[in-house]
């Protein structure tokens, strides 16, 4: 087992960032600093989270799900906005449409997410003896956690970076990003207030990244068209 | 596009064959009880297996011509070995290696060993009783047993050995590793087969092992004005047991036959005793000593913390050793020339009593060389302190260090009832004759019908209880609830009882981990063979409706993918991630990308033609 699995699961971890990369004209365009840029204060930003986890949060004794807890979790889980809001407004790039900015951004911080939260794991787990679908689901989860990172990075950029949208589009864009941006509480909350097993949690997160893409991609078309 | 969605399909549905074929692994998986060969030093020389974690794939055969075995853990059943096959000569030209000893005296590489023990050996297994005439082949069993043993003993071996007992499951198991042997496909990681596992730490050093002696008293009756110290007489057993696998050393015969015997002279005399009016003019001490595989060193260590006149004031001490089997003689063994006058009185006493009983006993002089650290009885440990001792024993020849200790085979089923009754009576008969003073006349205290009769009950319960423990000393905390129970059964019976913790000294050092847990997975190959089988019948149908069955059963036990299965999920990762891209290139970039993409090499050949 051992090695290859090991190479299988971080295939699917970690190779559609590299796809999406490279079919996209994000290669074409050399965003590739971008991204980089984003990751790095994706680790900024993690480190903030932690500190602030740390400050807050009670190590809770059982794994049941504390709604006051989970409440200020999903807040400090709001300074991943912050970061996304700097990575896209403050940091300077070089001259790249918006199109190819949220989408650079969004890629370097769910790779370095991916990185920062599945490498470990995987190199530690998936070369056991043992067989178990867990490392396979997180690829998968990996997989949505991309796709959902570039919608609120595309949602992001419509809020903050274009100006003249559709004033009737604007709730709809905040609620989207709202909940993109709640996801991980809520995928906390199936997961034990609900008691679901990890593959029903993934097979969520898969449906719900699609179905937030989808909305966003619709979303950014709209408020592509008064414009151009 | 078309193609690839058709391969993810197919790709899906293989996914989903791994999927129902794993799921149904599961129940494959078994757990067994094994026990490790024990890891010890003696003067900082290794001996023992040296390894306790244990994780390769199963074989059957150690003379597999030209297979790499250092991965492979070879199961052998006891019963497929004989002695000569343990043994095999070195003379014998064609033998080549065939013994197991030799192979493990060469240093050949090899993952593991375990030894498969008959199920009669299983301390489970209660009903099959000693059959009084053996069948031959428990004997030869025996022997083999014993043979393997002494070798084991006394080889240091780089990696883990295990003994388990046989059972349903390792025997399918078995069978289906030597099946696949004989196809000459040796297991490994990409043909699947059988997976065992014994996940152990690293076997640490026992610090400073301690042994308990155990004693207790009768006192005598005193007549008023008699000042002098009443006389005692001293019965003694080593409860303690060593043997190759230390979980597995109960030593039903050595020596927890004469541990019984013991106990059941001690409740016997508690009788007498209670009444004023059979109470003798001796002190009892009984004596329950640790330490005996190591040259008795509970014994010498309990002898020196006596003070001098107690020490003189014993008569004779009688030490109880092996006295469980009904086919053998009896003999008295001392350390005394025959002649000397105590000697002469304690045997006479023993063979009248034997005589009557229609036994026999027989005398046996051995020498004590005392620049000799060896300590091969118990009285010896008396005899250098010049106390005048004997142990009765059924071997007829002083064992070696570390022989009939308490070995493999020493269990239960060796062992009768019976033997012990009438050693009992023996030696409680010879006591009582000795100390009311009724020398050479037929005269029966302990017979049948009376009420100071032996209770066949009591032995047999003591007996099964001692032959469901393990005692090797080292092994043995201080407080172990064998040690408990021997002490508060002692405390039943006499008085003052109490119990003397004292370190192991010697050259012995050992190691934990005396025995583990055995995982059998199963890998591969099934996989391999399912898939198959259900491609060719093509049913998918079917396969859905087995899937559906099986879904709900999902989430538990673990497997073991193969190879095979990695392949295959590279396969549908890497389809996906096709996909993917055509998907993504298609969308952003639009369809005559993509297949420009590709056909760019081409047409720059073309232009370089």
């Amino acid at each position: 087992m051992t090695v290859f699995h090991f190479f299988n699961c971080a295939i699917l971890t970690f190779g559609p960032h590299a796809v999406y990369y490279s079919a996209t004209p994000l290669s074409e365009y050399d965003t590739l600093g971008t991204s980089v840029k984003a990751a790095l204060v994706y680790l900024g930003t993690a480190l903030v989270k932690l500190v602030c986890l740390a400050t807050f949060l009670k190590v809770s004794e059982n794994d049941s799900f504390d709604p006051y807890q989970e409440l200020l979790k999903a807040l400090i889980g709001f300074i991943d906005v912050a970061g996304l809001y700097f990575a896209l407004t403050q940091l300077t790039h070089r001259n790249i449409s918006q199109n190819h900015k949220f989408q650079a951004v969004g890629l370097g911080w769910a790779f370095a997410d991916s990185v920062l939260h599945r490498l470990a794991p995987l190199w530690v787990g998936a070369r056991g003896l043992e067989f178990t679908w867990d490392y396979i689901l997180q690829g998968l989860e990996a997989n949505a956690n991309l796709v959902l990172s570039i919608s609120l990075a595309a949602l992001g950029s419509l809020m903050w970076l274009r100006k003249n949208k559709p004033k009737t589009l604007i709730p709809i864009i905040y609620a989207c990003a709202g909940i993109v941006a709640t996801m991980p509480s809520i995928t906390s909350y199936l997961r034990r207030g609900l008691g679901w097993h990890f593959p029903e949690v993934v097979g969520f997160e898969l449906f719900t990244s699609l179905v937030m893409a989808f909305t966003s991609w619709q979303l950014f078309a709209a408020c592509q068209r008064p414009s151009s | 596009m078309a193609i690839p969605t058709n391969e993810s399909v197919y790709s899906a549905m293989a996914l989903l064959f791994i999927l129902v074929t794993c799921v149904e692994l599961c129940d494959a998986v078994a757990v067994v009880d094994v026990y490790r060969l024990i890891q010890y030093d003696i003067a900082g020389v290794p001996f023992g297996s040296r390894l306790a974690s244990l994780n390769h794939h199963a074989g059957s055969s150690l003379f597999t011509p030209g297979a790499d075995l250092s991965r492979t853990v070879v199961m052998i059943p006891v019963t497929e070995l004989n002695i000569t096959f343990i043994r095999a000569l070195d003379q014998d030209f064609d033998a080549c290696g065939n013994g197991i000893a030799e192979y493990i005296e060469q240093k050949q590489p090899l993952g593991g060993l375990i030894f498969l023990l008959p199920r009669m050996f299983s301390p489970e297994n209660k009903d099959v009783k000693y059959g009084g005439d053996e069948d031959p082949g428990k004997e030869l069993m025996k022997n083999i047993l014993v043979e393997l043993e002494r070798f084991l003993l006394y080889a240091n071996i780089p990696y883990p050995v295990y003994f388990a007992f046989e059972d349903d499951n390792i025997n399918a198991v078995l069978a289906d590793v030597k099946r696949n042997d004989v196809t000459g496909q040796p297991a490994t990681a990409t043909t699947g087969g059988y997976k065992l596992v014994v996940s152990a730490p690293e076997p640490r050093k026992l610090a400073s092992p301690t042994i308990t002696n155990i004693q207790g008293w009768l006192p005598g009756l005193k007549t008023d004005g008699d000042s002098t110290q009443l006389p005692t007489i001293a019965v003694v057993a080593s409860y303690d047991t060593f043997g190759a696998a230390p979980a597995l050393s109960v030593g039903s015969d050595s020596n927890g036959s004469g541990v019984v015997v013991l106990l059941e002279i001690a409740r016997l005399f508690s009788l007498l005793y209670s009444n004023p009016k059979t109470r003798g003019r001796y002190n009892l001490l009984f004596g329950l000593t640790s330490g005996g595989p190591y040259n008795y060193n509970g014994t010498h260590k309990w002898l020196r913390s006596f003070d001098q006149r107690l020490r003189e004031s014993i008569d004779y001490a009688i030490c109880l050793n092996s006295v469980g089997s009904l086919d053998k003689d009896l003999w008295i063994h001392v350390s005394k020339p025959p002649e000397n006058a105590y000697i002469k009185q304690i045997f006479e006493g023993f063979s009248n009593v034997a005589e009557e009983l229609g036994l026999k006993v027989g005398l046996k002089h051995k020498k004590i060389n005392i620049s000799n650290p060896r300590v091969a009885w118990e009285h010896e440990q008396f005899s250098r302190l010049r106390v005048t001792a004997a142990t009765l024993s059924e071997l007829s020849v002083a064992p070696e260090l570390l022989e009939s200790t308490g070995g493999l085979f020493d269990n239960r089923h060796f062992v009768n009832e019976a033997a012990i009754t009438r050693t009992v009576k023996l030696v409680a008969e010879s006591l009582a004759r000795h100390i009311y003073g009724h020398q050479g006349k037929n005269f029966k205290i302990f017979a049948d019908d009376s009420s100071y009769a032996v209770n066949p009950s009591y032995i047999t319960s003591w007996l099964d209880l001692l032959s469901r423990t393990p005692r090797v000393a080292p092994f043995l905390s201080k407080n172990d609830p064998i040690i408990t129970a021997l002490k508060k059964e002692l405390a039943e019976h006499t008085v003052e009882v109490s119990l003397q913790n004292e370190m192991l000294d010697g050259m012995f050092t050992f190691y934990d981990s005396t025995r583990g847990r055995l995982n059998i997975y199963q890998s591969g190959q099934q996989l391999l063979c399912a898939l198959y089988t259900v491609g060719a019948a093509g049913d998918e149908v079917n396969l859905l409706l087995i899937d559906n069955g099986v879904l709900a059963k999902r989430g538990k036990g673990v497997i073991v993918a193969s190879v095979t299965f990695d392949l295959l999920l590279l396969l549908v990762l890497g389809s996906y991630l096709i996909i993917l891209f055509s998907f993504l290139v298609i969308t952003t970039r639009g369809l005559d990308d993509l297949i420009s993409l590709f056909r760019r090499p081409h047409s720059r050949k073309v232009k370089s033609t």
